[in-house]
């Protein structure tokens, strides 16, 4: 399901859908057996599915799990960090 | 010549003149793809023409061809905001960029085609005493490598740039400047029809709609490239694909240290004659605004980036409203322009803000990639010391530290002192 397109607003599973300006981007989650290495330079380049960590830095601060497609620009998936998927 | 353009001169032009438009010619015609060559360079971006250029003039080599997914200077030859400059900090970057310079000053001649270079000088802007330190350092490191740099104070910035604002009470009040003079703009467009054209003349097959898919190996060299149009045979594989690079890297399973974010420009409606220089201005904690004025008359500007991976090549509007905002900081009287075009290119972003010119997975295979915002007033020196690595196999001195491994050995070259993030806001 598309949530929204990235371009305008992303939806925090606290506050309900929020100005983009709201958020910050991170960096895409490398694979969980990345070397250090991997973990620090490298990064995952799939044009249909970026998998990353967001945080609603000027809202309620929370550290989210964004899947996009960064070739349309719409959001799929947003979870909070940690919680189960 | 292939293409029927003819060598330009003040004659040609007379003879142009007389003759009417049926003078004017095709830069490049009649390319045909051909089942082997040489050296298949990947990408008819000012890089990737930039090599086969030298790669034909300078090394003699007879059978190139360039493939092009959609249209040569579609990609960020054709985005950029025209600025040349070489005001780096590390010497690694600055010497590399300092050749580049050199090189737009007399591109017009190499190529027989106008560039328009304007040497209309860069202005750093210092909003701080602090700001002014840095810009110190950064101009002392210039000077001691030869590069011309000037440390404008109030009064001087002024003088150099009087439609500028510099009395007006701010909250950040405009304390200074790091000049470079020679620094300015030149026609980016110009610069991907000029290459393209003296390339097509030395022989070289200039593909448009070829894109390519994969990369067939055998025994551990790569042999040719797999493309929309069928395979074609290649000695040498050369990736100028700067925006799209992280592709490549899936391509040939080997991950890079390169994000994919966008960066927008936008161009005013044309005014007169206003701004005779280039403004570059980072508003703390708010937006980085850079603003020129094209030979047209159109204000171009551009800002930060919009901040995470995405290929859509649609700008975020706030971040737009941050370049624009910055502008009419600058220069209020500008407020009433309308914003004729707006756009967005690809950014290949390296984790130290660097670029990468290296072989990649294979011996015969290269990467010129990662140029991050640096790529237009790059082309120039990349062409030429590319096409010395690619030619010679070995990378010259001028880019030797910007090998791949470097991200492994702990060499980085972080200009911006910011980590292995692309973007921090």
């Amino acid at each position: 399901m598309t949530l929204a397109t990235l371009q305008t607003r992303l939806t925090c599973p606290f506050c309900g859908p929020r100005h983009l300006s709201e958020f910050v981007f991170h960096k895409t989650v490398a694979p969980p057996n990345a070397s250090p290495f991997a973990e620090v330079y490298e990064r995952i380049d799939n044009p249909n599915l970026s998998i990353e960590h967001w945080q609603h830095v000027r809202g309620c601060r929370s550290w989210l799990r964004v899947h996009r497609n960064p070739s349309s620009g719409s959001v799929l998936e947003i979870h909070l960090l940690g919680a189960a998927i | 010549m292939r293409g029927a353009s003819p060598h330009y001169s003040a004659w040609s032009l007379l003879r142009a003149r007389i003759k009417g438009h049926g003078y004017w010619q095709p830069l490049w015609t009649g390319h045909k793809l051909q089942e082997a060559y040489d050296v298949v360079i990947v990408g008819a971006g000012g890089h990737g023409l930039a090599t086969a250029f030298h790669l034909a003039r300078d090394h003699g080599i007879k059978r190139i061809a360039i493939l092009e997914k959609r249209l040569v200077g579609y990609g960020n030859v054709g985005r950029n905001t025209t600025i040349v400059r070489s005001n780096y900090l590390l010497p690694e970057n600055h010497y590399f960029y300092e050749d580049s310079l050199r090189r737009w000053a007399t591109l017009s001649r190499d190529l027989n085609y106008n560039v328009m270079y304007s040497p209309r000088g860069v202005l750093d802007l210092a909003l701080s005493e602090d700001e002014m330190s840095k810009a110190a350092r950064r101009g002392n490191a210039m000077r001691l490598a030869g590069i011309d740099a000037e440390l404008l104070d109030r009064a001087a910035l002024k003088r150099y740039c009087p439609e500028l604002d510099t009395q007006r009470a701010r909250r950040f009040p405009i304390v200074g400047a790091l000049l470079q003079r020679r620094g300015g703009t030149v026609r980016h467009d110009a610069v991907a029809w000029g290459y393209a054209r003296a390339a097509s003349a030395l022989g070289v097959d200039i593909i448009e709609d070829c894109e390519v898919t994969g990369v067939r190996s055998t025994a551990g060299m790569a042999s040719g490239v797999e493309t929309t149009r069928g395979y074609v045979e290649a000695e040498r594989i050369v990736f100028a694909t700067a925006g799209h690079t992280a592709m490549i890297g899936s391509m040939l399973g080997v991950p890079l240290p390169i994000e994919t974010h966008l960066l927008q420009a936008m161009v005013t409606e044309p005014i007169k004659p206003l701004l005779n220089t280039v403004l570059v201005y980072v508003y703390p904690g708010h937006g980085e605004t850079y603003i020129c004025q094209s030979d047209r008359g159109g204000l171009v500007m551009g800002g930060m980036l919009d901040g995470f991976p995405s290929y859509t090549r649609e700008g975020r509007w706030d971040r737009m409203e941050d370049v624009v905002e910055g502008a009419v900081d600058l220069l209020p009287h500008i407020a009433g322009c309308k914003i004729l075009r707006h756009w967005a290119g690809t950014n290949d972003m390296t984790m130290d803000g660097s670029p990468i010119m290296d072989r990649l997975r294979y011996d015969n295979v290269f990467v010129n990639a990662g140029w991050c915002y640096g790529g237009f007033k790059a082309i120039p020196a990349s062409g030429a010391a590319f096409a010395t690595f690619v030619a010679t196999g070995s990378a010259p001195d001028l880019i030797k530290a910007y090998r791949l491994s470097r991200f492994t050995t702990g060499h980085l070259l972080d200009e911006r002192g910011g980590g292995p993030f692309p973007v921090r806001l």
